[in-house]
């Protein structure tokens, strides 16, 4: 049985992650802290679990945590849970500056605990489905990748920039620039990047447009914009478009959903009929801590995303492509 | 009767022909193509004269309007001609191949007097008129972010295969971004600067996909995106458009009415694919009429020579970044 604790529960995302490990026959959720000790008592109660008034404490109960804290306090918690050699799953983006997410890295690697990044979007189904089809070829040669994922504006600590590192851009860029790198193998190489505030009246920027290059010189865009209103029919959404020579695959994570016409809504929504990428994402942490293997999402692969969403804030600032190291 | 040449006998030469032959006050008096057998299928077709040069329908007295559906690198020239011999000119787009000729374009345009009209089509198409009268009634609050697409069918053929020689057709973005880098203008006004990327050089396939991202002087960002294959597939289009209040979006694959599955469908064989929806009256048709009610009304028509030339300018500036991988700055 892995015993998973709960560090910092600032992003929502902890719902889904602690109701997945509950629901994993060999996985036992013993507990959570969060520095708001009011929320970290009402999420404690929701769900029937131990609120730890220490940190400390829960890391001595605990044999792996998940770290779902405000981005800029990643780094802190993924120290001090290294420093307990416990394993990690660490919510996204890894962090906000790249001097936090490499020292986050070394950490684990000199305590010998295992940092694994939230990348939900890899253990969608109809995501690993296009992985399969990649890897048989079902494209010829990659030409050009257009990538999507817009969302409602979040709110609450999401625009601070303090603890965000970022709006919608930090927010909504990681996703897609890490299914882009698992799809093809290839780093991006460079960032072209609008961004600005203009949807919403907030102090952090609420849409852009990234237009980057990978290695190979193949064109790949993301949208990462919070311009789904509240009228939408859904929060968001996920999708890619990969153009080869032998063939195009669109994909969107989110299209296995009903169409639903509800009064009491007073609007159309779409209601997810897809497998619970959370569920299976979580699956894959506890059977690492459980076997010891080492993470299939590494904490590299999270500075590399992050990396692409604060070159494309660089190259917003000069008005010209920034070049990835 | 207004007379009307057609120069230019492939696809949109064609389409231009047969609306002047049905619109009414109007008569095709003539079409001109190089080829010998295509301007013999037309002759036999329209029963109208024929000439082998552009050059020579231009010449005709008596003709009114001259319409240029030539290859794109062809346009300057004839253009030209046109305006020197006082006609009324109504031109394909991309209206010019480049910024030179875009410049001399603008100095012919100051000595005519004349109306020149630019087949910027997708100002004519309802569902992008929709959309716009949307827009500008505040429906979305403010405008922030925009996407659309075009393509998803074959890379076209053109005579003597022109859309695939760079120099003439200046490829995807050119000759297909064009139309909603066009339609973006429309709504929102003068593009500040372009940063673009296309798969040109990528592959000898005949295939190129691109991607434009523009910024407008009113804040707005777009992110224009054309694609043209190698493989069988559909022509559809997409825009959506993000405000402050709201979105609206639409995607030709699920605003087409009527569905066709038919047994020979895979013996299709299209040079040019142009989107259909069925109307009363088709955009291209609106168009011309449009065009012809300008000459008689003594009136601009609804794409001017000046709006075609600054759309044209962002696209070459879209050629320029993709080419030398830096922004732009009109």
């Amino acid at each position: 049985m892995v015993r998973i604790g709960l560090l910092g529960i600032a992003h929502l995302h902890f719902y889904s992650y602690a109701s997945a490990v509950q629901r994993l026959p060999n996985a036992e959720l013993v507990g959570l802290y969060d520095d708001d000790a009011a929320r970290a008592e009402e999420a404690a109660k929701l769900f029937s679990t131990t609120f730890y008034k220490c940190p400390e404490e829960l890391l001595k109960n605990a044999d792996a945590v998940i770290i779902c804290s405000e981005n800029s306090f990643h780094r802190k918690w993924v120290e001090l849970a290294a420093k307990h050699g416990k394993d990690i799953l660490c919510e996204k983006p890894i962090a906000t500056t790249v001097a936090d997410a490499e020292a986050m890295i070394k950490a684990c690697d000199a305590a010998g605990v295992r940092l694994q990044i939230a990348f939900p979007v890899r253990f969608s189904t109809p995501m690993r489905r296009v992985k399969a089809m990649l890897e048989q070829g079902a494209l010829g040669e990659l030409l050009a990748v257009r990538g999507t994922n817009r969302g409602r504006m979040p709110g609450g600590w999401f625009i601070d920039r303090e603890l965000a590192g970022g709006g919608a851009v930090m927010d909504h860029t990681v996703h897609v620039v890490d299914v882009v790198r698992w799809f093809t193998g290839r780093e991006v190489v460079s960032v072209y990047a609008e961004v600005d505030s203009m949807i919403h009246d907030i102090d952090i920027d609420d849409c852009g447009m990234l237009c980057m290059e990978l290695e190979g010189g193949v064109p790949f865009t993301q949208d990462p914009s919070w311009s789904r209103p509240s009228s939408y029919h859904t929060w968001g959404d996920v999708t890619l478009q990969l153009v080869g020579t032998k063939g195009t695959i669109s994909v969107d994570a989110l299209a296995q959903s009903l169409t639903v016409y509800s009064n009491a809504e007073g609007k159309m929504v779409t209601h997810p009929f897809t497998e619970d990428m959370d569920l299976e994402l979580i699956k894959d942490f506890v059977e690492m801590v459980e076997t010891k293997r080492s993470p299939s999402i590494t904490g590299f692969d999270g500075l590399q995303a992050m990396a692409v969403a604060l070159a494309a804030y660089e190259s917003a600032k000069q008005g010209k492509p920034v070049t990835l190291r | 009767m207004l007379k009307v040449g057609v120069i230019g006998c492939g696809t949109m030469g064609q389409l231009h022909s047969a609306i002047f032959k049905k619109l009414p006050g109007v008569e095709l008096a003539a079409v001109a193509d190089l080829d010998d057998q295509r301007r013999q299928e037309a002759a036999d077709a329209l029963g109208v004269k024929t000439y082998r040069e552009g050059q020579e329908l231009i010449a005709d007295p008596s003709i009114d309007l001259v319409d240029i559906a030539v290859p794109t690198d062809g346009h300057a020239g004839l253009l030209d001609q046109a305006i020197k011999a006082d006609k009324h000119v109504f031109c394909e787009k991309p209206v010019v191949r480049t910024n030179a000729e875009c410049d001399l374009l603008e100095k012919l345009a100051i000595q005519t007097g004349k109306r020149i009209g630019v087949g910027h089509v997708v100002r004519f198409a309802p569902e992008y008129v929709a959309a716009r009268d949307k827009v500008l009634a505040g429906d979305i609050g403010r405008a922030a972010v925009s996407r659309t697409f075009r393509g998803g069918s074959q890379f076209p053929k053109g005579w003597q295969d022109w859309y695939a020689d760079y120099a003439r057709s200046g490829g995807v973005i050119l000759d297909l971004a064009i139309h909603d880098i066009d339609y973006l203008r429309w709504c929102f006004g003068d593009v500040a600067r372009v940063y673009a990327k296309t798969t040109q050089g990528l592959t000898e396939e005949r295939m190129e996909h691109a991607f434009i991202v523009l910024r407008f002087k009113n804040g707005v960002i777009a992110h224009v995106e054309a694609g043209w294959t190698n493989y069988p597939g559909q022509f559809y289009t997409t825009l959506e458009i993000s405000g402050s209040r709201g979105q609206l979006t639409f995607d030709t694959r699920t605003t087409a009415p009527i569905l066709y599955a038919k047994a020979d469908a895979d013996k299709q064989e299209v040079n040019v694919a142009l989107p259909e929806s069925p109307a009363l009256i088709s955009p291209y048709e609106a168009e011309l009429a449009d065009m012809v009610a300008a000459v008689r009304e003594n009136r601009d028509p609804k794409v001017t020579l000046a709006e075609a030339l600054a759309t044209t300018r962002v696209a070459l500036a879209a050629l320029e970044s993709a080419e030398t991988g830096k922004v732009v700055n009109l």
